[in-house]
């Protein structure tokens, strides 16, 4: 097993996010909660967790963010694994973290849970399924605070009900370049959905990745939620491989190639201009322009900042966007 | 341009703003940004819109109204600001309070998702029907959680008693 981004997905479908928020009955929500109670929290959950009669508890890790290195916790939010909240007050808080790190749980974020599944491909029900029985474990050893009318109590009311927010990563470059995105964007938003870039709430669409997310919690079961999501989802990918479809085909070769012709040969490499040309790489490779056995995923997230720093050593911008393309040369010339 | 406060990192936030008359501008990085408070909440356009709804409704209240939550502190005042609740209880203290947003910002206040296996019984008994306790205690005797069981059978024999008068 193999990290998310390890794994190529789909042509349009990158990933599958599934968050649920929980909080403990017996303290006040993070915003109000001091050390202490937080170092309570803490100890409450790893006793749960590693409880040895977990199915989960072999493959999961506790680990005290006090003890990760600085720019460690950046990696994890390049990583998609923490937010970057949760990265910049991490003090007395903690993970958990299953080895292919698909499962994930800040302790102390906004909720003192927050359970996250991050899979590769469109697999809502699959990771669904995977953070409900995990859900499910932890219901029985803590005391989860719930409300027959309200159901799971949450920091934010935003969150209340099921706790349940679930995302699909897609890459909609055509829809993007015909300016279609805000258009869906709105009526999506309508209907209880949003429509966001990839790293989160209120981040600019990086590359043409876009988020698509759940609003509503409340008044609206999992299971619904989760077949809302899936149906929008599939349309807009519909809608993407439609306009694929009616494209020039030799403006789109010319595109990829360039976009190689850069990527293998540049000597500096920002990240966004990165991943604006891996982003055209990928285009022209799930169209079948070009085979080349690269997974454009596993490079945008590898030569983030953090992440390469993580690799090399400590450095600048500069220096980082020398590294980066070595990097990018490399793994095309691996192929 | 580089991020003004770590000067390590690239700056890709940039915030202007405008106290009488004098502008002021910001360009930080995305960590740094975060780090200093110009993050989710801002954007997110759903926890916004909840922070100025709560917001105007606390203003109409704090003349009238200065009751606490018991167990947080906290006042309605407080949770309009941060548009965060203090704590579970808060949901009881200010249900009134906040049921109008609820509704407005879910377009419901029912919860309809999962239950959790102990914990419905003991918040708010009452509030289960007959046939959610006879369907509570079909799925309690599959999973074999029969002490649970007994309780939510007993509470059915209860119900049906009072039905029957």
């Amino acid at each position: 097993m193999s990290e998310w981004y390890m794994k190529k997905g789909d042509a349009v479908a990158v990933s599958t996010r599934i968050r649920l928020a929980r909080n403990l009955s017996e303290f006040p929500f993070c915003s109000l909660m001091n050390a202490s109670q937080l170092a309570e929290l803490n100890e409450k959950v790893k006793a749960a967790i590693l409880d040895s009669n977990m199915p989960f508890s072999k493959q999961l890790k506790f680990i005290y963010m006090d003890t990760v290195p600085e720019n460690e916790k950046y990696a994890m939010v390049e990583r998609h694994i923490i937010s970057p909240e949760f990265a910049a007050n991490s003090s007395g808080k903690a993970i958990v973290l299953s080895d292919d790190e698909s499962i994930s749980i800040m302790v102390g974020e906004e909720d003192h849970l927050r359970i996250q599944i991050i899979k590769e491909g469109i697999c809502l029900d699959d990771a669904y399924d995977i953070a409900e029985r995990l859900d499910t474990m932890l219901c029985d050893k803590l005391n989860f605070a719930f409300d027959i009318e309200l159901g799971f109590l949450t920091s934010c009311p935003t969150n209340l009900g099921t706790g349940l927010r679930a995302s699909v990563m897609l890459h909609l470059p055509i829809l993007e370049a015909n300016g279609k995105i805000s258009t869906l964007a709105d009526s999506v938003n309508k209907i209880g959905f949003t429509v966001r870039g990839m790293y989160g709430e209120g981040s600019r669409a990086l590359a043409s990745f876009y988020q698509i997310s759940n609003q509503i919690t409340l008044g609206i079961s999992e299971k619904n939620a989760l077949d809302n999501l899936k149906a929008i989802a599939m349309q807009l990918i519909e809608k993407e491989n439609e306009e694929r479809q009616s494209l020039n085909k030799i403006k789109l070769e010319d595109m990829c190639y360039r976009a190689i012709g850069t990527l293998m040969n540049a000597r500096l490499l920002s990240g966004n201009e990165m991943n604006n040309l891996l982003s055209q790489f990928k285009l022209g490779a799930d169209m079948g322009i070009i085979s080349l056995d690269v997974n454009p995923l596993k490079i945008m997230v590898e030569a983030q900042p953090y992440m390469l720093m993580r690799k090399f050593g400590e450095m600048g911008p500069d220096e980082r966007d020398i590294y980066r393309a070595n990097m990018v040369r490399k793994e095309f010339e691996k192929r | 341009m580089i991020c003004q406060k770590c000067g390590k990192n690239n700056a890709t936030t940039h915030i202007k703003t405008v106290v009488n008359g004098v502008v002021h501008e910001k360009n930080l990085c995305g960590y740094c940004a975060a780090k200093e408070g110009y993050n989710s909440m801002s954007h997110n356009s759903l926890a916004g819109m909840l922070v100025s709804m709560l917001g105007e409704a606390a203003g109409v209240r704090t003349a009238t109204s200065a009751k606490k939550c018991p167990n947080c502190n906290s006042t309605f005042s407080d949770i309009a600001e941060k548009g965060l609740v203090g704590c579970g209880e808060c949901y009881k203290t200010f249900y009134e309070e906040l049921l109008p947003y609820l509704k407005r910002v879910h377009g419901a206040a029912k919860h309809t998702g999962k239950i959790p296996n102990k914990a419905p019984l003991m918040v708010r008994p009452k509030e289960l029907s007959l046939d959610d306790l006879r369907l509570k205690l079909i799925e309690l005797v599959r999973e074999e959680k029969f002490e649970e069981a007994a309780i939510v059978r007993d509470k059915i024999k209860e119900m049906e008693g009072k039905e029957n008068v």
